[in-house]
């Protein structure tokens, strides 16, 4: 076999092995969305697969979503717009300053172990923690709120942030910010007049992630709320072990109304959020 | 023009006096809330696995040192080793099978050059998607015994559908294959990264040199990309033994335990039952068993590729 028809067959089978893997990932999803078109009926005897043809789809589960239980299913959703907006942006200010003085400050020759330091979070396991902010939690009476969720989400991203931003400032070149120093401006000047718009990639790839972990965290929920400041993910176990019989359609219709933005946010950016997923170990 | 550079440096005293104040300003808070929310739950916990502590009992001051008590209640509890191994079981099964997809699909993306970047999109996707919907949509609906569509598919083949959350090995199976589908795209992406890497000259020069394709991939490709492999490895093993969400939504820890991981025994004993301090030496034997594997990990491994 020549060298170009080898070729041709590696790229065929290349294209086989992308179309096989791409279908796995894509039959999961497109079962959740003919499922939230489908009525009782459809799921009660044999699966059907396509809509039209072996099931009359219908809106209903979507009317039941967004319009006669809107309200019970508004409250968890706000919840979890409000916790991971403000628990991100509130991890990115903190993080990203502190990234920024790691990279450009001296803090007496350890700042790769205050780095690392901060990097240590993500060993230690989640069940670790979890009992400790429960009681925690409890003794300042921030249970089941908001804030609690905010608090929690915030310090979880702060080391990722800090870790990657300090590499991204570290990157910059340094000589944009002594000339404006020299021209008098000061350091807060520069940091966010300067230094943060260069960086403005990173701190994209950085708040996008957090805005995903925090929205799709479900131990802490779990652990932390219950009833006022439950999260999406905790609203939809809630659904099925209330129910006992599942509504398939309606809990796909809320699975789809959960995973879209993050989804769709996330592919928007994947150029950003690939270098930010995969930044750890292509440094280590 | 010599006495330039000397300007420069004159003048920096000055805006280091007012960066003496900055520096602490940027770093402090970020340091304070790690420490507050860090330290505080790690030593707290370490505490607790040392007393008798109770969730019910907080505030009566009469909680106890108990000394080593809980770890040795732990080590001799048939059910937490159930666990323990059911955890061990888990990894064992979701990350290699990990890799070699990762590896297959990546060197395939590797090989293409049109489509290559809306692939690349499409395999972010389940990286995107809580565990909670994963295990919903994948587990729930796709392994439903009776109407679900792999076992209409297998019956329609002629075989038996399999009780995937009934029996206990084949719940084991569904959760992997959960894990699998889900995380499968973090190899994908870290393998892609290091293939790109290496430089495709190495290849030609191998190739004029009469190396064949295996040849040329087993001594270039594989030694190159071993780094990254390693790393994504150790986030995916430590990640698999800290598996949780997905076994909340599927079995519950069920048929029985068979499915139970550390973490799920943990939140059962700990913030269902109560019991803090049982709760606590579990979390801190999981912790122990990280680090030890961790450390050997990341040592083994470096000692292994400085001999290459």
């Amino acid at each position: 076999m020549g060298l170009a028809a080898q070729k041709r067959v590696r790229t065929i089978i290349s294209y086989c092995i992308l179309g096989f893997w791409s279908f796995i990932l894509l039959f999961p999803m497109y079962w959740v969305v003919i499922t939230s078109f489908k009525n009782a009926i459809d799921m009660s005897i044999k699966a059907t697969y396509m809509p039209f043809i072996d099931f009359q789809p219908g809106l209903h589960a979507w009317h039941y979503l967004f319009v006669d239980r809107l309200t019970w299913f508004l409250d968890p959703f706000m919840n979890s717009v409000l916790v991971a907006f403000i628990s991100s942006t509130v991890a990115l200010v903190i993080g990203s300053s502190a990234g920024y003085a790691l990279a450009r400050f001296d803090y007496g020759g350890r700042n790769n172990s205050i780095v690392l330091g901060f990097m240590s979070q993500r060993m230690f396991p989640g069940a670790l923690f979890i009992l400790a902010f429960l009681v925690m939690f409890r003794e300042l009476g921030l249970l089941d709120t908001r804030l609690a969720l905010i608090i929690v989400y915030s310090s979880g991203a702060i080391p990722f942030i800090v870790w990657v931003m300090r590499d991204f400032f570290e990157g910059l070149p340094v000589e944009i910010e002594e000339s404006a120093m020299i021209d008098g401006a000061n350091r807060l000047g520069v940091l966010f007049r300067i230094a943060m718009p260069l960086a403005a990639p990173g701190l994209v790839a950085v708040f996008v992630l957090s805005l995903i972990g925090a929205w799709n965290e479900y131990l802490v929920a779990l652990t932390l709320t219950f009833r006022e400041a439950i999260t999406i993910p905790l609203f939809m176990t809630m659904q099925v072990s209330q129910t006992g019989y599942t509504e398939w359609w309606n809990m796909s219709a809320i699975s789809l109304v959960s995973v879209i933005p993050v989804v769709a946010a996330g592919m928007a950016l994947e150029k950003y959020i690939t270098g930010g997923l995969t930044f750890g170990a292509l440094k280590g | 023009m010599a006495t330039e550079p000397q300007v420069y440096p004159s003048k920096r005293p000055r805006f280091e006096i007012r960066d003496n104040l900055w520096k602490w300003i940027f770093l402090v808070p970020a340091v304070a809330i790690i420490l507050i929310l860090l330290a505080v739950p790690v030593l707290w916990t370490l505490y607790a696995a040392f007393t008798d502590l109770h969730l019910y009992r907080i505030g009566d001051f009469d909680t106890k040192f108990v000394g080593l008590a809980n770890f040795e209640k732990l080590l001799s509890n048939r059910s937490f080793w159930r666990t323990a191994r059911n955890t061990v079981v888990f990894m064992l099964g979701v990350v290699p099978a990990q890799l070699i997809i990762g590896l297959t699909v990546a060197l395939a993306l590797n090989n293409i050059t049109r489509g290559q970047k809306l692939f690349r999109t499409w395999f972010l996707m389940p990286l995107m998607v809580s565990p909670v919907v994963v295990s919903f949509i994948v587990g729930r609906m796709l392994f439903q015994e009776d109407i679900g569509p792999i076992n209409d598919i297998l019956r329609s083949f002629g075989f038996e559908g399999v009780p995937w959350l009934t029996s206990p090995t084949w719940a084991m199976v569904a959760l992997m294959a959960i894990d699998v589908w889900q995380w499968s795209s973090f190899m994908i992406l870290m393998l892609l990264a290091a293939l790109q890497g290496v430089p495709p000259d190495l290849h030609e020069a191998a190739r004029v040199d009469g190396a064949n394709q295996l040849q040329s991939f087993w001594r270039i490709t594989v030694p190159l990309i071993m780094p990254i492999t390693m790393t994504a490895l150790l986030i995916r093993i430590i990640d698999a033994f800290k598996v949780v969400e997905i076994i909340m939504v599927l079995t519950g820890g069920g048929p029985g335990q068979a499915t139970e991981s550390v973490t799920l025994a943990i939140y059962r004993t700990g913030v269902k039952g109560g019991d803090l301090a049982f709760g606590s030496s579990q979390a801190y034997f999981l912790l122990i068993v990280l680090m030890i594997f961790g450390g050997a990990y990341l040592v083994l491994t470096r000692r292994a590729m400085g001999k290459d």
